[in-house]
């Protein structure tokens, strides 16, 4: 709002605008803005739309807590227990019911946390897990395969016989896929040594162990596009 | 020295503040697990309308995608007529000879271990004495009245038991087919082939052990002292 001294003051006489001293400032941080931005905007977007933000590290909540850390670490049971249709089917099926109840029919059957699993047992009906790795719908990946070629769980799955609750531990992207399809050697191992998941292709054998695995199972795996897309 | 006016300066500081926003986030989102479902920005075809293995589907009553066989038929190739193969079954008896489509070869008695590893050992224990990791924690849990909740374990039997070694083959068979007393069924697990050759694996297993048995007094040697070894 104007006062009665700014009407009396410099508005009568005519004064040449002179710009403030720190409008030298705006040139540098004008020129810093456009060499920023642009490197921020940059980063911003490929680290907030990459996989391994989005994708590494869910870890839905689960109707049952059921432990694999327990069951595939302690007791050391075999992935293919229950994930049984690994070996010759495009999934590894998520195990019955009556899996479960092989074991839980006599253990712990009154415990709290297994009262979902009952609920299913007697009324048949599905239990609703939540899926961890979950591809695009146009990406046909097939368990059997990779399996069958010394391609271990634990490659794609990471230790999950150390995890109380499953997590994803690879981003499952196009350009991770490719990393292997492009060069299979560091990621294979011996098909005695597939649910192993403390084995350690790198690790555990040497480079010249690795390639004559390339040559035992005849390992070219295919780029083409329908080689996934179908 | 001379500084922007106060009002440029708070909108400098504010947009410096603004922008540490999104690497914040995705600093938290690279370094810890999220329960909540993924944010998936470009979602293409990625979710399409339709069902795939396991999949849920609330059109049928059931809430599954994958049906069950309409009831009273028989799918192609699936009317499983040979009782030897898949039911032990040879002249309405248990069979005690392997049938022709599983021959004991080398091939089907490494089968037989493989699958024998996966699916028995972990009651039966590695050699099938019934001294597996679940019945060890099994025991373990029934004899603990905080965690026991109802247990009531029946200890696996021994594959080595004299009657066990008497029974056919065909009853072997049906036992991991169909179950007994409180051991479960496994058949719609392990494949009609692969049973054969866990019972296989199973006879080889028990020739082993009778004849270290024999031996071992004799060789002065402990009677489990070939338990590690594995053909």
């Amino acid at each position: 709002m104007r006062t009665s001294k700014d009407i009396d003051g410099p508005l009568e006489t005519p004064v040449r605008f002179v710009f403030p001293q720190w409008s030298n400032l705006l040139l540098p941080t004008v020129i810093g803005a456009i060499l920023v931005v642009p490197i921020y905007a940059a980063l911003v977007l490929t680290y907030g739309l990459s996989p391994v933000t989005h994708n590494v590290g869910y870890m839905p909540i689960q109707p049952i807590p059921f432990s694999h850390k327990i069951h595939a670490g302690e007791l050391g049971l075999d992935c293919r227990y229950c994930h049984n249709t690994v070996e010759y089917a495009a999934k590894a099926a998520i195990p019955p019911t009556q899996t479960c109840m092989t074991c839980h029919a006599q253990v712990q059957p009154e415990s709290e946390a297994l009262k979902p699993l009952w609920e299913s047992y007697g009324e048949g009906t599905a239990i609703l897990w939540q899926r961890v790795h979950d591809l695009p719908d146009y990406v046909f990946f097939d368990h059997s395969a990779h399996v069958e070629r010394g391609v271990g769980c634990a490659t794609c799955h990471g230790r999950i016989d150390e995890m109380d609750v499953v997590f994803q531990t690879q981003p499952l992207s196009m350009g991770w896929c490719l990393e292997c399809h492009r060069d299979p050697e560091p990621n294979l191992r011996p098909l005695d040594e597939i649910t192993n998941l403390a084995f350690d292709s790198l690790r555990d054998q040497t480079a010249q162990v690795r390639r004559g695995l390339l040559d035992i199972s005849h390992i070219s795996p295919s780029e083409d596009c329908s080689t996934c897309h179908r | 020295m001379n500084t922007l006016p106060r009002p440029f300066l708070f909108v400098l500081i504010g947009i410096a503040i603004v922008a540490m926003i999104p690497p914040v986030i995705i600093m938290r989102m690279r370094s810890t697990n999220q329960t909540q479902p993924r944010i998936h920005w470009i979602q293409d075809m990625d979710n399409q309308p339709k069902f795939r293995a396991q999949h849920a589907n609330s059109l049928f009553a059931d809430g599954r995608a994958m049906r069950q066989p309409v009831s009273g038929t028989v799918a192609r190739g699936e009317l499983r007529a040979d009782t030897h193969f898949f039911q032990g079954i040879a002249n309405d008896a248990w069979a005690t000879m392997f049938p022709d489509q599983a021959r004991e070869t080398p091939d089907l008695l490494a089968r037989g271990q493989e699958q024998f590893t996966i699916y028995c050992t972990p009651c039966h224990g590695p050699i099938g004495y019934g001294d597996g990791p679940v019945n060890q924690r099994a025991l373990a849990v029934m004899g603990d009245p905080a965690r026991s909740k109802g247990t009531t374990w029946v200890e696996p039997k021994s594959i080595h038991d004299a009657d066990i070694i008497a029974q056919p083959v065909g009853q072997l068979f049906n036992t991991i087919t169909n179950g007994v007393r409180t051991m479960g069924s496994y058949k719609s697990r392990i494949s009609v082939r692969d049973r054969w050759a866990i019972v296989a694996y199973m006879r080889e297993l028990q020739q082993r052990e009778t004849a270290n048995r024999a031996n071992a007094p004799s060789v002065g040697q402990p009677n489990n002292q070939s338990e590690g070894n594995q053909p």
